[in-house]
C-alpha cells in the first residue's frame, strides 16, 4: 500500500513559472469533487459490469485522468497518458496467467512450489516495469516523467534486502523501508532532471522504532487491563447472585470499552506511522533546485480514514468516491514544492516517447498493487 | 472563435499564453506564439472530456495546447463534426457521467446485476465448472476428513457385526449401479454428541451413526436417508460449494478491490449467500432421494417419517418456522409433511413396512441434527444430470 501511494505521489511533482531568484512555496491543489467523481465512477462501474469487465481498462484511464487532471501545481495540472487498449491487453494476459496458475494448483498443489522462484525473480521485474509505466505515462506541462531504475536494482532491494531483513530478524527493516522508497523516488526523473532522495536512514529508524515502542506499550497496557477487569469480576464472586450479575454486566461493559479504546489507540499509532512514512518519503525529494515538502498530521489522517471507512460500510460502498476524493485532497493539499522560482527550465528527455514496445511492456505490467 | 489557453512546445516546461482557433478550412491554429503552429483537424488529438479536467489538443509536432474552456472546445468540435465524425464518440460517456439521473439509474443497475449474479450466476457457473472437473477432484477434497472426525467426534459402532454387514450390503446394492466415478462406501460409527446423523464425504463415503439406525423404524427409512446422502455426492455439492465460495470472494474483491480494509467487514454477505446455497444443496439432495425412492418402489413416506422423527428428536426445529435466511438447512416443515404422513404410506403400493407409519417417537436423549437431510419442497434449479439406475431392493 505504501508503495503505491508513493507512486501516485511520485507522478505529482514538478516545477513553476520563473519568479526571479527568491524561493517560493508552491502548494499542491486538488480541484476534483466527490459528487462529480461519484457520477464518473458509478457510470463506469456499470459499463464495466455490462461489458463483463472489458470496459474496466477505459474506466481506469478515465479515473486516472480525472485525478491527475484535477491535481494542480502552480496553476498547471498533471496528465495521465495511458492507453486503454494496451491496458486491456495486459490485463487479459495477466488474468489468463492467473487462471492457469489457479487451475494448475488445483490439480497439483506442488505447482505452487515451482512458482516460488519464479515469483522471487519475477516480482522485482514487474515492480520495475510498473514504475516505468506509471512515470512515463504521466506528464506536467507537456513534459513526461521518467524512471531510470534497473532490474538489478529492484532485485537487490526487493529480494536481496528482504533476505537481509529476515536474516537479521527484522533489525534492518526500517532501512529496507527506506530502500524501497528510495528505489521508487531516487530513480524517477522529470524530463531530463533526475530526482534525488535525501531523507536519512536515521529518520526511518526513528519513526519505525517509535511505532514499535508505542505498539508494545499499548499491547502491554491492554493485557494488564484485561487481567484487571477479570480479577475485579472474580473478587465480586461470592457476594451473592446480585454481585455476580453486577460483575458480569461490568465485565461485558468493560470488554466493549476496552475494545473501543484499543481500536482508538491502534488507529492513532497507525496514523503516526502513516503520516511519518509519507512525510519522510515525499518530503525527501529534490528535483534540481526544488524540494518537495509534505506535512501530513496524525489526527486529520486518522479522522479521514475512520470516517471514510464508516461511510463506505454504511452506504454499502456508495460513499467510496467521496472517500477517495477526501483522502486525495488532504494528502495533496498538505504537500508543496519549495522552489527556486525557476520552474520553466525543465527540458524533455532526449529519448522520450519511449518505443512502442516499451510502452506496451509498461502498460502490460501495470498491475495494481492493491492500493 | 479564439479559445484562450496555454501552449507547451514539448521541449521545455515553459508555458506560453496563446489562443486556439478552429478555422473554417479544417485547420486548427494556435495564435500568439513566436512561430505559428497549425495542423489539420484530423491530425490533432483532442483529449476526451472528463469532468472539468483541462482539455488538451496535441499537435503532430509534439506541442500541446491546454485550455480550461471545455464548452468552447465541444462547440468547436460540433461545428466541424462533418470532418471529425464520430471520432469523439466518447462525448457520450461524458454526457452520461454529468447527469445525476443517469448516476442514480446506474446505482440501481449495479445493485440489480450484482445481486442477480451472486444469487443465480455464481451457482450456475460453479455447477458447470464442477461438471468439467474429474471425479478425482472430489476425492482430493474429502481425503483425510474421516480420520479427523474419527479422532474428535466418533467412536466405533456398537451395532452387532451382523447388522453392520447387512447395512453395508444394503448400501452396496443401492449404489452398485451408479457409475459416476465415486467409490461409494458406508461407514457406521457411534455418533456420541452428534447423535442421530448421517453425512456424505465428497469421495463417496457415507457415514451413518448408530443413533440414526436406532431411531429408524425400518430399513426403508435408512434407504431414504442414504439416498439423500448419495444425492450430495452425486451432485458434487462439496466441490460446487468450494467453487461458489471462490466466485463470491472474487466478485467482492473486484467490486471493492481498492478498499481492501472494507472487504473484510463485508464478508458477512457471502456468509449469508453461503447459507442460501447450502439450503439449495439440501433441497437438491432431497429431490434426488425422493426420485430414487419412487423409481425403486420404496414408500416416499418413509423419508417423511424419518425426517419428522429427526426433527422431533431435536425438538427446537418446529420453532424456527420459515425464517431460514441464516440457516444452512431448510425448515423441516418445508421439507416433509409431518402432519399427515399416513396417506403417503397408503399411496405407495410397493412396500409399506413398519417404518412408513407416521408415528413419531420422541427420542429425547438424543439431539438429532436434521441438518444433513433435505426437503423436497420446491423444485431446485439444478437437477441432477444423471438418472439413478433402478437398484435391487432387499
Amino acid at each position: 500500500m505504501n508503495e503505491s501511494i508513493a507512486l501516485e505521489g511520485a507522478s505529482g511533482i514538478s516545477a513553476s513559472e520563473s519568479r526571479g531568484a527568491s524561493r517560493v512555496n508552491l502548494p499542491f491543489e486538488f480541484r476534483g469533487s466527490g459528487g462529480e467523481y461519484f457520477r464518473i465512477w458509478i457510470v463506469n462501474l456499470l459499463l464495466t459490469i455490462v461489458t463483463l469487465g472489458i470496459y474496466s481498462a477505459w474506466a481506469k484511464v478515465r479515473r486516472l485522468r480525472y485525478f491527475y487532471g484535477n491535481t494542480y501545481l502552480d496553476g498547471h495540472s498533471f496528465e495521465f497518458h495511458g492507453r486503454p487498449l494496451a491496458i486491456l491487453k495486459g490485463r487479459l494476459i495477466v488474468f489468463g496467467a492467473y487462471l492457469l496458475f489457479v487451475f494448475a494448483a488445483q490439480i497439483n498443489p506442488l505447482v505452487v512450489f515451482i512458482l516460488i522462484p519464479l515469483a522471487l525473480f519475477g516480482v522485482p521485474w514487474i515492480i520495475m516495469k510498473s514504475r516505468l509505466f506509471q512515470t512515463r505515462m504521466s506528464s506536467y506541462r507537456n513534459i513526461r516523467f521518467n524512471f531510470h531504475g534497473t532490474y538489478g536494482g529492484a532485485l537487490g532491494v526487493f529480494v536481496g534486502w528482504y533476505l537481509l531483513v529476515v536474516i537479521t530478524i527484522g533489525i534492518l527493516y526500517p532501512a529496507w523501508v527506506k530502500k524501497r522508497v528510495e528505489y521508487s523516488l531516487d530513480n524517477a526523473a522529470y524530463g531530463t532532471q533526475k530526482w534525488s532522495f535525501l531523507t536519512s536512514t536515521g529518520r526511518f529508524y526513528t519513526f519505525c522504532l517509535i511505532t514499535f515502542g508505542l505498539g508494545i506499550v499499548a499491547y502491554a497496557a491492554f493485557i494488564f487491563l484485561v487481567i484487571g477487569v477479570a480479577k475485579g469480576a472474580q473478587a465480586a464472586h461470592g457476594y451473592g447472585p446480585a454481585a455476580d450479575i453486577a460483575a458480569l454486566a461490568g465485565l461485558g461493559l468493560g470488554f466493549w470499552v476496552m475494545m473501543l479504546g484499543f481500536a482508538a489507540v491502534a488507529l492513532a499509532i497507525w496514523g503516526y506511522y502513516q503520516a511519518s512514512f509519507l512525510n519522510a518519503s515525499f518530503g525527501g525529494v529534490q528535483i534540481g533546485g526544488n524540494y518537495l515538502r509534505s506535512n501530513l498530521e496524525i489526527a486529520p489522517l486518522v479522522w479521514i480514514y475512520v470516517t471514510n471507512l464508516l461511510g463506505i460500510v454504511f452506504t454499502l460502498g456508495l460513499f467510496y468516491p467521496w472517500a477517495k476524493v477526501r483522502q486525495t485532497r488532504y494528502q495533496l493539499e498538505n504537500m508543496a514544492v519549495d522552489s527556486d522560482g525557476n520552474l520553466s527550465g525543465f527540458m524533455a528527455d532526449a529519448t522520450p516517447k519511449t518505443s512502442a514496445l516499451g510502452e506496451e511492456a509498461g502498460d502490460f505490467f501495470d498491475v495494481d498493487f492493491g492500493l | 472563435m479564439n479559445i484562450p489557453g496555454r501552449y507547451f512546445d514539448g521541449h521545455s516546461s515553459a508555458p506560453l499564453e496563446a489562443t486556439l482557433e478552429f478555422d473554417a478550412d479544417g485547420m486548427v491554429r494556435v495564435h500568439g506564439l513566436p512561430e505559428p503552429v497549425a495542423a489539420r483537424v484530423l491530425e490533432v488529438e483532442i483529449s476526451d472530456r472528463i469532468g472539468n479536467v483541462a482539455r488538451r489538443i496535441s499537435f503532430p509536432n509534439g506541442g500541446v495546447f491546454e485550455t480550461q474552456d471545455n464548452d468552447a472546445i465541444d462547440a468547436a468540435l460540433d461545428a466541424v463534426r462533418d470532418v471529425v465524425g464520430l471520432r469523439h464518440g466518447s462525448g457520450l460517456v461524458h454526457w452520461l457521467e454529468s447527469r445525476w439521473q443517469v448516476a442514480l439509474a446506474s446505482v440501481a443497475g449495479v445493485v440489480v446485476i450484482t445481486v442477480a449474479f451472486l444469487v443465480w450466476g455464481v451457482p450456475a457457473i460453479a455447477n458447470w465448472a464442477a461438471g468439467v472437473m474429474p471425479a478425482s477432484m472430489d476425492r482430493a477434497i474429502g481425503s483425510g476428513s474421516l480420520d479427523v472426525l474419527d479422532r474428535v467426534a466418533f467412536e466405533d459402532s456398537n451395532l452387532p457385526k451382523a447388522r453392520q454387514r447387512e447395512l453395508k450390503a444394503m448400501f452396496t446394492r443401492m449404489t452398485s449401479s451408479l457409475d459416476d466415478g465415486h467409490d461409494y462406501e458406508l461407514e457406521l460409527r457411534d455418533g456420541g454428541g452428534l447423535g442421530a446423523n448421517a453425512f456424505a464425504l465428497p469421495s463417496g463415503i457415507v457415514v451413518m451413526t448408530d443413533q440414526l439406525v436406532e431411531l429408524s423404524k425400518s430399513d426403508d427409512e435408512l434407504r431414504a436417508v442414504l439416498a439423500h446422502e448419495v444425492g450430495h455426492v452425486r451432485g458434487r455439492h462439496a466441490l460446487r460449494h468450494l467453487l461458489q465460495a471462490a466466485g463470491v470472494t472474487a466478485i467482492a474483491t473486484a467490486l471493492l478491490g481498492d478498499v481492501s480494509s472494507i472487504s473484510g467487514i463485508l464478508s458477512a454477505a457471502p456468509a449469508l449467500l453461503d447459507a442460501k446455497n447450502s439450503r439449495d444443496f439440501e433441497t437438491e439432495a432431497d429431490n434426488f432421494a425422493r426420485q430414487w425412492l419412487q423409481e425403486n418402489h420404496v414408500a416416499e413416506s418413509s423419508f417423511d417419517a424419518i425426517l419428522c422423527r429427526l426433527s422431533h428428536a431435536e425438538g427446537s426445529e418446529a420453532g424456527k418456522k420459515d425464517f431460514d435466511f441464516f440457516s444452512t438447512h431448510p425448515a423441516t416443515g418445508k421439507r416433509a409433511s409431518c402432519k399427515a404422513p399416513a396417506d403417503a404410506a397408503v399411496a405407495e403400493p410397493a412396500e409399506a413396512p413398519a417404518g412408513a407409519e407416521p408415528s413419531e417417537s420422541p427420542a429425547p436423549e438424543e439431539s438429532a441434527d436434521p441438518a444433513e437431510l433435505t426437503d423436497p419442497g420446491e423444485p431446485t434449479q439444478q437437477q441432477l444430470p444423471a438418472e439413478p439406475e433402478p437398484v435391487p431392493i432387499s
